[in-house]
């Protein structure tokens, strides 16, 4: 079916799909413009809500919060399915918000690391898992998962973390955002048995995350 | 092109070189435009209609005008040859398939990726290839890393095949992959970082700087054992990814080797690289030895020959190379 309109284009056009019944070089006035609508009236009520126009599902992200928050508790796959870059806008800009009340304006690290770290989850999943991912979709759970992290560079910010307490605190948050990272990849993309896979190279990102608040 | 005095004045018949309407009654793909002087285009128009793709058959008038004008002609010409070099130029990029050929594959190739990647981006980067060496699960991560630190008491080194292709990574602990070697080269980068952080030499850019060299040496060493194969003469299966893998497992040792000597020191530095080269000698020789030397002598029996005795030098060399370059890569990593 496809080769043969493919390779017939000029039927297509000796026959369009509306005969050509104007003159070349004179435009027709086909156009009728119809009544004019007011700004405000009908139109105003139908449109839909602002923020379910821009995407923003305030019930979704405190859903997906919670999950991350909750790391013994099994994730729903379907969860993931709309991209949100919202939240993990906001996360992000916590977490260099937190590192600029202890005094580190290292926003550029941030951005550079996790955009490269989003680029190797990307081709890691997609090289791992049986159906592919979006970039989007890699990049929100990436995003979503870094709020432990935040809760870690707000205790820099009171108690220095060289200290054995300190490395026991930033091991144990690493674990903890690898683990909820992992769990909602595995259980999105039904990959099986790649759990600790998936979870090492996010506790590489998150721990690269990590060291930037720690030192 | 139908030579016009053959058409003029007659009532339009399928011709020999006409597609029969019983193959949808196309026109020679050939031809650029069709030649509808006078009363063809009424026929042509009647022999589109039962083609059944829906197109509304038109009637000869609205045509017969559209193309006497010689504006349109003219552009009609001009966009049907640009509409027949775009699809030369599709067709000579989509690995060289013809359209059907090329939906066909990339529809079988969606349905077993479940993605649907163009098949243009398989032509610099081999995805499906590549798919295979990340077909792994814990166990096999584990097992392999067990093999790589303690390779002495493993007995069959042979991949399992299945039909002539061999078996993915999860269920045959002897087959090559990809993960392992690439998060221990991330690994190895990130570990040395911190080790200059804790000696006071850090800074982002030598992370930077490791990371290339050691990609550097990776590649210096995959090009020369390609060309010392390719010397030889060797008929081998290793593809150049297997031997990307391959090589890639010694940064497993130098990881253990840094963080012991961030831990413990010189001497634990020490002892664990040893400790780590020397499994890593065992574990290519009698991985290599199996895909580059020929079959009688990958059993055991020694066979004199000059031949089999070069295969087995280049071996050799290829295994002391990697206890040589763990050594050069980490040791001024630890003070």
């Amino acid at each position: 079916m496809i080769m043969e309109e493919v390779e017939d284009p000029i039927t297509k056009m000796i026959q369009p799909q509306q005969p050509y019944t104007g003159q070349i070089f004179q435009p027709t006035q086909t156009f009728t413009p119809t009544t004019p609508q007011p700004f405000y009236g009908n139109s105003f009520e139908d449109e839909p809500p602002l923020l379910e126009e821009l995407g923003i599902n305030f019930d979704h992200i405190w859903q997906k919060t919670l999950t991350v928050l909750h790391p013994l508790k099994v994730a729903d796959g379907s969860i993931m399915n709309e991209t949100d870059l919202a939240g993990p806008m906001v996360f992000c800009l916590a977490f260099g918000a937190t590192l600029l009340l202890a005094g580190k304006i290292q926003f550029g690290y941030v951005y550079g690391i996790s955009a490269i770290g989003c680029l190797g989850m990307f081709c890691l999943l997609n090289l791992m898992s049986m159906t592919g991912v979006s970039f989007g979709c890699v990049a929100s759970v990436l995003g979503y998962c870094l709020l432990p992290m935040i809760l870690l560079s707000s205790f820099a910010v009171i108690f220095s973390l060289q200290g054995m307490v300190g490395i026991i605190l930033t091991a144990g948050i690493i674990g903890w955002c690898s683990f909820s990272a992992s769990k909602i990849f595995i259980s999105a993309l039904a990959m099986e048995g790649q759990q600790l896979l998936v979870a090492y190279p996010c506790a590489l990102l998150y721990g690269v995350f990590a060291l930037i608040s720690v030192f | 092109m139908h030579p016009a005095g053959s058409a003029a004045g007659t009532p339009r018949q399928p011709s020999k070189r006409r597609i029969p309407v019983s193959h949808l009654g196309m026109a020679d793909p050939h031809q650029l435009f069709d030649d509808t002087s006078s009363a063809q285009s009424q026929g042509y128009g009647a022999q589109r209609g039962p083609s059944g793709l829906g197109y509304p058959t038109a009637s000869a008038s609205p045509q017969a005008a559209f193309l006497a004008d010689p504006v349109s002609n003219m552009a009609m010409a001009y966009g049907s040859s640009l509409a027949a070099q775009g699809k030369e130029l599709v067709d000579k990029n989509v690995s060289g398939l013809g359209w059907w050929e090329w939906g066909e594959s990339w529809g079988h190739e969606a349905r077993a990726s479940g993605r649907a990647l163009p098949p243009q981006i398989d032509r610099f980067i081999p995805v499906t290839k590549l798919k295979y060496y990340f077909a792994v699960d814990t166990l096999y991560v584990g097992k392999k890393l067990g093999l790589l630190f303690f390779p002495y008491l493993h007995q069959d080194w042979e991949v399992q095949y299945q039909q002539d292709t061999p078996v993915a990574p999860r269920f045959d602990v002897n087959a090559p992959d990809l993960y392992i070697p690439a998060m221990a080269f991330i690994t190895y980068v990130l570990v040395a970082g911190l080790a200059l952080g804790t000696q006071d030499r850090f800074s982002p850019d030598l992370l930077g700087l490791q990371a290339s060299s050691a990609l550097a040496w990776l590649t210096l060493e995959v090009l020369a054992i390609l060309l010392s194969l390719y010397l030889v003469t060797v008929n081998t299966d290793l593809t150049t990814i297997d031997l990307v893998a391959f090589l890639g497992y010694k940064y497993v040792g130098m990881i253990g080797g840094i963080l012991m000597g961030l831990l413990f020191g010189k001497i634990g530095y020490y002892l664990v690289l040893g400790w780590c080269c020397m499994s890593i000698f065992v574990f290519m020789i009698r991985t290599l030895r199996l895909k580059i030397l020929a079959e009688a002598a990958a059993e055991g029996v020694p066979v004199r020959g000059a031949r089999n005795q070069l295969r087995m030098y280049l071996t050799m060399a290829v295994a002391a190379a990697q206890p040589l370059l763990m050594y050069w890569l980490t040791f001024h990593l630890v003070r």
